[in-house]
């Protein structure tokens, strides 16, 4: 990371560390909308980390994302901003005009057929924050990205495990507001969606290991800090290199799309992308149960932090795709390079 | 308080300029190591080939950050990393050098007297010096500063007495660099420890006497010193100050691509094996441990970068360390989990046979040599800020 990056680090902490606390996001939890603080986050241009200056955004790369979801993990900031970044940068990738308002991410391919005219009739899963999207974005097995209106639109309110909004949206003859072929692979909004949750789930792991660290330090037993027992000191150990596991290749992820994208005919970033969100979703089980283990009965209470922040992780884990079906992939391009040429493969 | 930025690892890309030396390197091996088997080749920095590790000296690929006025060839720690991975990755025999090349040779550059420098950077940077590193003892492990060998210090130079163990290759190297009691009154048994440059061949009363490891073979040694007289001069660095040396030492031993790669054999013919017959769950997990291999790359590289960039990453390091032995001890149980071949010894069985055998075999040492898990997680606990 270079200076402006650590800064940009650096003022989201403080930012987010100053407006979400746990009362916070319990309330959150029950109204699941907070039009004061995404009014903030916007005017500050997170939204909009993607998009060039040029339309009004803050220019950054990948790398800026990332930073920007891995705090929004790391503070269990319960508002689709990884998912507005996403959608700031796939509306000017296929060359449309910004749109403000919370966009609604739609995580599945659209089949052609449903978005056929000017008008979309089809259901969509698990939209994040979808009630209140003032349009939706996805893209089609044609790889055309189709921006639908919120009128004509349902939603079924359903939530993650974290209560974040995950809902069914059925469109029944939605306006397309706009629409444009994309240089993106069909499933684009998989792949992009992987690496963000993979960001948020380094964020979120951060913050358990800073928790994990912090409660076994003040809390005693048997006459001494819980952090002096070996045993304790192993499992940090052991949280530590998960986290950090996670953190790097995601991060590596986000450099790797920067310089190759995600549609080039050579080798482009997605198994840099793969490889994160598999690595991710799988560190969430050794992640989890160590902050619980350490923390003891506390950490089960709704009335301490840690559990807003493991929710997420068992939520985030699967979203986008689990580590099995990544891992699969990954298998996949293993074997098709075959075991000779693996090592060039992973030094290219 | 935990430091957040001292569990980072920024991203680090290797100068452009070193992709021709990669290059030269990989035709060099698969040239030198057309005919060597799967198996002889999963021995990794156990496999021991004299003949091997002249020829990578002649090429200058030993010894390559030595000055140098002592035959070194003063190049880059990121230019012998380079080396480093690509010899490791294709499973060269780099046992006869591997010791002389990551550790002793620096630490002698740094703290040899100059007739020590002459003599032996030479020789290792020919890839002709073989080191054996005596710390262990019968009962110093893991709590390494209670090592009792005591070098008195008598008329004509340092009178040796005691035990080492685990040995690795001391019946079969030149050079011997041992950390020796020089003073039992301390109060700390940290002080009073001093290392000692011994050559191996020149010093009577130095007895090695082989150990077979549960694979059968000899690699680690058992070596006695009775009365073995060492010159003067046979002292390297400072009397009373062997315990901060070691713990230098030991940090060589934690950084580099070693704790990864030393399986990587195996995951390439597991891959291979399972070629046109893997399920879904197979292809899953095969998966997994390749994102991981991606994952502890770029760990690695970044721990090169940020030791080029003349910082200390000592816990980026020894958490690479930690989590590239379990991706290591992980492969074999994985291997057998996916594919109904049975290990097999040498010479029987198919070559991916004969990898997962001597690997399933050689699992349990990557977690103990050069210091166990439990002492490089107290490490790592300690960079947490918790110990």
């Amino acid at each position: 990371m270079n200076e402006a990056q650590t800064i940009l680090d650096d003022s989201l902490s403080r930012f987010f560390a100053d407006s979400i606390d746990r009362e916070y996001l319990t309330r959150l939890e029950e109204i699941s909308w907070d039009d004061a603080l995404w009014s903030r986050c916007i005017e500050q241009g997170l939204g909009l980390v993607l998009v060039s200056e040029t339309q009004g955004g803050m220019g950054g790369s990948w790398l800026e994302a990332f930073i920007v979801a891995r705090a929004c993990g790391r503070y269990a900031v319960p508002l689709p901003i990884p998912e507005q970044i996403l959608a700031g940068w796939l509306t000017e990738t296929a060359g449309l005009a910004p749109r403000a308002g919370v966009a609604g991410i739609l995580p599945e391919v659209i089949a052609t057929a449903a978005v056929a005219g000017d008008r979309a009739t089809f259901t969509a899963e698990r939209v994040p924050w979808g009630r209140h999207a003032e349009h939706f974005i996805g893209l089609t097995t044609d790889s055309e990205l189709v921006v639908l209106d919120r009128a004509n639109t349902k939603a079924i309110t359903e939530a993650n495990l974290a209560r974040e909004p995950r809902d069914k949206i059925s469109f029944e003859a939605t306006p397309i507001l706009a629409r444009a072929k994309v240089a993106l692979p069909a499933s684009g909004v998989r792949w992009l969606g992987a690496l963000l949750r993979s960001a948020q789930i380094a964020g979120a792991a951060t913050a358990c290991l800073e928790l994990s660290v912090k409660y076994t330090s003040e809390r005693e037993q048997f006459g001494r800090a819980l952090s002096q027992f070996q045993a304790i000191q192993q499992q940090l150990a052991e949280l530590a290199g998960a986290m950090a596991s996670v953190d790097t290749i995601a991060m590596a992820a986000c450099l790797a799309l920067d310089e190759r994208g995600l549609a080039s005919a050579g080798r482009d970033a997605k198994f840099e992308i793969a490889s994160a969100k598999c690595r991710a979703s799988e560190a969430v089980e050794p992640i989890t149960r160590i902050s619980h283990q350490v923390h003891g009965a506390i950490g089960f209470t709704y009335e301490y932090d840690l559990q807003f922040l493991t929710r997420r992780l068992w939520s985030w884990r699967a979203e986008f795709g689990a580590n099995g079906e990544w891992g699969e992939y990954l298998g996949q391009v293993a074997l098709q390079e075959g075991g000779d040429n693996l090592w060039r493969y992973l030094t290219a | 308080m935990l430091n957040l930025n001292s569990l980072r690892f920024p991203r680090f890309e290797f100068p452009a300029d070193l992709a021709p030396l990669r290059a030269e390197v990989r035709e060099f091996l698969a040239q030198e190591l057309e005919h060597y088997s799967p198996l002889v080749r999963s021995y990794s920095w156990d496999g021991i080939d004299p003949e091997f590790s002249r020829k990578l000296g002649a090429r200058g690929w030993v010894g390559m950050t030595l000055p140098k006025e002592y035959g070194g060839h003063g190049r880059s720690a990121l230019e012998r990393y380079v080396v480093v991975e690509e010899v490791l990755a294709a499973g060269a025999p780099v046992g006869y050098h591997w010791v002389a090349d990551r550790q002793s040779g620096p630490m002698i550059a740094r703290l040899g007297t100059e007739a020590q420098k002459q003599t032996i950077l030479p020789a290792i940077a020919r890839g002709e010096a073989c080191f054996a590193i005596g710390m262990s003892e019968p009962n110093s492990g893991s709590d390494l500063a209670s090592v009792k060998t005591r070098a008195e210090r008598v008329a004509d130079g340092w009178l040796v007495n005691g035990t080492k163990i685990w040995t690795t290759l001391a019946h079969r190297a030149n050079y011997m660099i041992a950390l020796l009691r020089t003073d039992s009154s301390s109060d700390s048994k940290h002080r009073g420890l001093s290392q000692f440059l011994i050559d191996l061949r020149a010093v009577k009363g130095i007895s090695p006497r082989p150990i077979r490891d549960l694979t059968g073979r000899g690699h680690f040694n058992e070596v006695s010193f009775v009365d073995a007289l060492l010159p003067p001069d046979a002292l390297l660095g400072n009397e009373g100050e062997g315990w901060k040396q070691v713990m230098a030492e030991l940090a060589f031993e934690r950084s580099g691509p070693e704790r990864y790669l030393s399986c990587f054999v195996l995951l390439t013919q597991l891959i291979d094996v399972l070629k046109g017959r893997a399920s879904a769950t197979a292809l899953a997990k095969i998966g997994a441990e390749v994102a991981w291999a991606a994952s502890l790359r770029n760990m690695s590289l970044s721990v090169a970068g940020m030791l080029n960039a003349g910082l200390d990453p000592s816990l980026q390091a020894s958490v690479v360390k930690d989590l590239g032995c379990h991706f290591e001890q992980r492969l074999p149980g994985l291997a057998q989990e996916l594919v109904a071949l049975e290990p097999a010894l040498a010479g029987s069985g198919v070559d991916y046979q004969q990898v997962l055998g001597n690997l399933i075999q050689l699992a349990p040492s990557f977690s103990l040599r050069g210091g166990t898990l439990e002492i490089l997680r107290g490490i790592i606990a300690r960079g947490l800020g918790v110990r």
